[in-house]
């Protein structure tokens, strides 16, 4: 039973809940103590083991039913029938069929005595076994459906059951054993087509996904299609844990075996002067204390909705983050983020700010109004947009004043680099003034980007 | 001498009993959980809403096996030398202040700084032996010599710090200090660890655990704790009480009543000698089990309803039982 266990695996995987190595170790254990015979014990037993949250004990759950259902009802749905006598009879026409090599690698019977014997289980079992020797869980795409079901097919001696089929044909076309044969064989190739089918939507859906994926997370912002967008928040949302996760911890760094020599003498002056208490040194690790200014006007519109995700997301990461969003005027934005739910307070965002007619200048001018007593040399500014000002006055002196007060001023444009400057876009102007100018117009980009500025300023 | 692993689970089932024969009642998932634990050796991470016995659990468990129960209470800025181990520091200062003399008189006609130090050397780790360390909980539990059940209470409030220096003693039963070297566990003892789900334990850690959400019980086994717990209930009080409680849990509240509140609420009836639910007892003994006051004023307005509903509930169920 060794590799139901391991397709039992696979399908998990194949419903995005990720097994360790050693919780597959301890899966084969435990049901080695429980066993296969009560269901509901090898539920809990292999639920104990493999999930390890709530959420994933659910993705379990509902993975067992499909995949012991499905594993349950191999068995073809024929009923059995009466052998029809007369049949047996004929059975040394079939004889010819049991000739060298026809398709009876898997042992026993021709296919044709199996099917006109209407032996479900011995079918079931063949097809399963013929499924295992085609690695059939490998399946990917569900355009190798019709590739797996012939071999499928084949590998259960159907190859044999054709040449008997046309040689019956040939010589006793009238034979009420032929049409019940080939009634059979068409019931066969459904039957062994649906298992197929069956096995792939288990299966087949984890690389899939891993491949899908892969290239959403190269793929352009701009370029994403709308049914893409929920995995996509899906994805940035992964990724802001995973940043929050590695940089959220480290808040203060023991320097072991450092004696805060100052702090321990004034401890211990009551003990005059022996040393009871020792206090040892730390260093405290600031977290980045982090100014987000994200355009969302309609230029960069694609963007916006993932920036402003990511920034939702990232509020974990940082001590402080200060988001204001903009289109013509400096808008501050934390309070929605901070009361609302991720995707109710992206679209409030966008609904309220966005708009057309940037105004990059004016903006400035604001923030040299609102923010700039605010930044020190602590804070880090992060500016997400396009550059392009219509035209209207850039304003780049207060870039320079931000330049000289912040710790570091990031701008991430979504534009490429050659862009930058043609047309009405002020990069060029700005850029001198940023500590980081990147282009950033992917999730990877976004990633890189982000996980340089947390782990700069950490 | 008896030790922990002596003893012998031979099913599920044989959990369950043995469990509810310390007035445990699990349900199947906890007594498969268990079960898995015990013959895997490995620890289990226990999670779920406060209140449905999962410390409690623990404690059945070192009932059953027989063997003592040391408890880790986590809290945030626990860290190793509260959880591991100390030097007593002040007994080392006090005996080389007291053994001074004796000092003196074991270098006596050593010449020089060297040969002082090489005398010295003879004795080095006298100030560093069991003698001076202070065990904290985990030291204990792998120090007992029959095994033990640790239990590391709302692992979730303690720091991600200490959780990763829990994976040597959770994956190999076993811990290094600097100064005595690797300590192994005598016996590997059963180690449970609980969680209120205030944050998201790391991965390692929830790799080297069974994982086990204890949820609210339903009616059924709600009320063979009660029988268990509360004796001298009556049994149309104890059912009218669960369906009560459990038609409470459906309801939009803050804190939802748990099992140690339905217990509690049970013995307060009990002692109030009440018979039958009636409105105005449970007008004035629900704080027992709701400990907000918005929650007690957003039940006190559908207490009607919610009676009369339990009341079918309970019926209902004495109907399948005949």
């Amino acid at each position: 039973m060794h590799s139901t266990i391991e397709d039992f695996f696979k399908a998990l995987r194949g419903s995005e809940l990720e097994v360790s190595l050693s919780a597959q170790m301890d899966a084969a254990r435990a049901v080695g103590l429980v066993g296969w015979r009560d269901r509901a014990l090898l539920k809990s037993a292999l639920g104990a083991t493999l999930a390890k949250t709530m959420a994933e004990r659910a993705l379990f759950d509902a993975t067992f039913e499909r995949f012991f259902s499905v594993a349950d009802s191999l068995t073809p749905a024929q009923a059995p029938r009466p052998a029809i006598p007369g049949v047996g009879g004929q059975g040394g026409g079939s004889s010819g069929g049991r000739g060298p090599g026809s398709g009876l690698g898997l042992g026993g019977e021709p296919l044709s005595e199996l099917l006109l014997d209407g032996d479900t289980a011995a079918l079931a079992r063949r097809m399963r076994q013929a499924a295992r020797d085609t690695g059939l869980t490998d399946i990917w795409f569900f355009t190798q459906k019709g590739h797996y079901t012939q071999k499928i097919l084949r590998a259960m001696g159907a190859d044999a059951l054709d040449d008997e089929l046309a040689a019956t044909r040939r010589e006793a076309p009238a034979a009420p054993r032929l049409a019940q044969l080939e009634r059979a064989r068409q019931r066969l190739s459904h039957e062994v087509r649906g298992f197929v089918e069956r096995q792939l939507a288990l299966y087949g859906t984890a690389p899939t996904r891993a491949l899908h994926d892969d290239f959403l997370l190269t793929q352009k912002l701009s370029a994403i299609e709308q049914r893409d967008v929920g995995r996509m928040h899906e994805i940035v949302r992964k990724m802001a844990r995973r940043l929050a996760g590695r940089h959220s911890r480290r808040k203060r760094r023991q320097l072991r075996g450092q004696l805060d020599f100052r702090r321990t003498m004034r401890a211990n002056a009551a003990y005059d002067g022996v040393l009871f208490e020792t206090h040892w040194r730390s260093k405290v690790v600031e977290r980045p204390r982090i100014v987000a200014i994200c355009d969302v006007s309609g230029s960069v519109r694609h963007y916006a909705r993932f920036l402003l995700l990511f920034l939702y997301c990232l509020g974990d990461a940082v001590s402080e983050l200060r988001s204001y969003a903009f289109t013509n005027r400096l808008v501050d934005v934390s309070g929605s983020f901070d009361t609302l739910p991720v995707e109710q307070a992206v679209d409030k965002v966008l609904r309220a700010v966005g708009g057309s007619g940037t105004d990059y200048g004016r903006v400035l001018l604001d923030i040299d109004e609102q923010l700039m007593p605010d930044i020190d040399r602590r804070t880090t500014v992060m500016i997400l947009g396009d550059a392009r000002n219509n035209r209207g006055e850039a304003h780049a002196e207060v870039m320079q004043a931000l330049y000289q007060r912040a710790r570091r001023v990031i701008w991430l444009n979504p534009e490429p680099v050659s862009f930058w400057g043609a047309g009405d876009s002020e990069m060029k102007r700005y850029a001198p003034y940023c500590h980081v100018a990147r282009e950033c117009n992917s999730v990877r980009h976004l990633e890189r980007t982000l996980d340089a500025l947390l782990r700069a300023s950490s | 001498m008896k030790s922990l692993h002596d003893a012998h689970f031979d099913s599920v089932d044989g959990v369950a009993a043995r469990l509810a024969g310390v007035d445990y009642i699990a349900g199947r998932q906890t007594a498969t959980a268990l079960y898995l634990a015990f013959h895997l050796e490995k620890p289990v991470l226990i999670e779920g809403p406060a209140g449905v016995g999962k410390t409690e659990l623990a404690k059945s468990m070192a009932r059953i096996l027989d063997v003592p129960l040391i408890r880790l209470q986590c809290y945030e800025g626990l860290d190793e030398p509260k959880a591991l181990y100390e030097w007593k520091y002040g007994k080392q200062l006090l005996y080389t202040q007291l053994l001074k003399d004796k000092l003196g008189e074991m270098m006596q006609g050593a010449v020089g700084l060297a040969a002082s130090l090489e005398r010295l050397h003879a004795h080095d780790d006298l100030f560093f032996s069991e003698h001076f360390l202070e065990p904290r909980p985990i030291y204990q539990a792998l120090h007992q010599e029959r095994g033990c059940v640790l239990l590391i209470d709302e692992i979730d409030k303690a720091d991600p710090e200490f959780e990763a220096f829990l994976l040597e003693v959770l994956s190999d039963f076993q811990i290094s200090v600097p100064e005595l070297g690797t300590i192994q566990a005598r016996v590997k003892p059963l180690v449970f660890l609980t969680s209120n789900n205030t944050r998201e334990m790391s991965d390692a850690l929830k790799r080297r655990c069974l994982h086990l959400h204890i949820p609210f019980p339903d009616a059924a086994i709600e009320r063979r704790i009660l029988e268990r717990r509360v004796p001298g209930l009556s049994a149309a009080l104890n059912r009218e009480l669960v369906a009560f409680v459990q038609a409470v849990r459906r309801m939009d509240l803050k804190k939802q009543p748990s099992v140690s509140e339905t217990i509690d609420w049970a013995k307060t009836l009990l002692l109030l000698q009440a018979e039958h639910l009636s409105l105005d007892m449970v007008r004035d003994t629900l704080n027992v089990f709701l400990k907000f006051e918005q929650d007690i004023a957003t039940a006190g307005e559908q207490l009607p309803a919610l009676l009369s509903q339990a009341r079918k509930d309970a019926e209902v169920r004495v109907a399948f039982h005949d």
